[in-house]
């Protein structure tokens, strides 16, 4: 088990690789967040992109995929997350785009009232064509050793 | 059509309603957000959560839900450039039943694209006691009155 201690400022988790599907993109659009772009592949080709892409918040749960998968690799004692301070859509996904990203660790500090440490990590998913689509910064909680296995 | 200059700052609105699900929950998470406290039950209980709760990016999907099915009809909202102070406030649980608030902060013409403006709106994801369990500020980007003057949308600083 990865904790809190075991989690250096500096270093990059390199994520894995998501392809985006078009049927992926019109699930998930349908699904939370209608909106032509995202829900009507004729609708989307005569509108402002000039076809589907993804939503936005599929693009961030691609990252949270990634990011989730990492975690299990690396055996990491995950608490959640208090949020995000920052997240910014750079370019559109779009249908057939493979994302990968990678993950690095800007600041880590121990909680006052948790037993668990705050881990301020910068988080990108690029395009195949190296184009960045997301970038966000985010706290997570990651248990510390001394806490035991809560 | 409420376009860019048509968005008065100050203006607020309450809308939605989201029953959430156990199977929702667990479906959101096995796809999006596989760790054991928002797919098993057991192993939530044991978590620091005590139980079964959403994933923090789940509550932001039912968040644009309500979000486009309540408030971007109408509008010349053509998508968002992204967030900022995204909090996870209370713990998002089956049979909770959610809502959202919306206020306007600022708006922004762009400065590289003369047909956009950049609309800065608060949004609160409250439960059914009126508990905020997600807040965000959204970067919501619409498109300008076709012919307005540019640089003078009523309401720019």
């Amino acid at each position: 088990m990865r904790y809190f201690e075991d989690v250096a400022v500096g270093e990059t988790l390199v994520l894995g690789a998501h392809t985006v599907s078009e049927e992926e993109i019109l699930a998930f659009g349908r699904r939370y967040d209608p909106q032509p772009m995202h829900a009507d592949p004729e609708a989307a080709r005569h509108g402002f992109y000039g076809g589907l892409i993804a939503s936005g918040w599929h693009t961030c749960a691609v990252m949270m995929r990634l990011t989730a998968q990492t975690i299990a690799r690396l055996e990491e004692a995950s608490a959640g997350a208090p949020g995000i301070e920052s997240c910014r859509w750079r370019a559109p996904v779009r249908p057939g785009d493979t994302l990968t990203g990678t993950s690095e660790v800007l600041a880590a500090w121990p909680s006052r009232s948790k037993p668990v440490g705050l881990v301020r990590r910068r988080s990108e998913l690029v395009n195949q064509r190296g184009e960045p689509v997301v970038t966000l910064v985010g706290v997570a909680m990651v248990r510390r050793r001394d806490a035991g296995a809560v | 059509m409420i376009w860019f200059e048509d968005v008065e700052v100050g203006q607020r609105a309450r809308f939605g309603r989201y029953e959430v699900t156990r199977e929702e929950i667990v479906e959101f998470a096995g796809q999006w957000d596989p760790q054991p406290f928002h797919l098993d039950e057991a192993a939530a209980r044991e978590s620091f959560f005590g139980g079964l709760i959403a994933s923090g990016w789940h509550t932001g999907a039912m968040f644009i839900r309500m979000v486009v099915d309540h408030a971007v009809a109408g509008t010349a909202v053509v998508g968002a450039a992204g967030f900022d102070d995204l909090r996870w406030r209370r713990p998002v649980r089956p049979g909770d039943v959610l809502s959202v608030e919306t206020e306007v902060l600022d708006k922004t013409p762009s400065r590289s694209r003369a047909d956009l403006g950049s609309v800065r709106v608060a949004g609160r994801v409250l439960d059914a006691r009126g508990e905020v369990v997600m807040s965000l500020v959204s970067i919501v980007l619409y498109r300008r009155r076709p012919g307005a003057p540019l640089g003078a949308a009523a309401g720019d600083p």
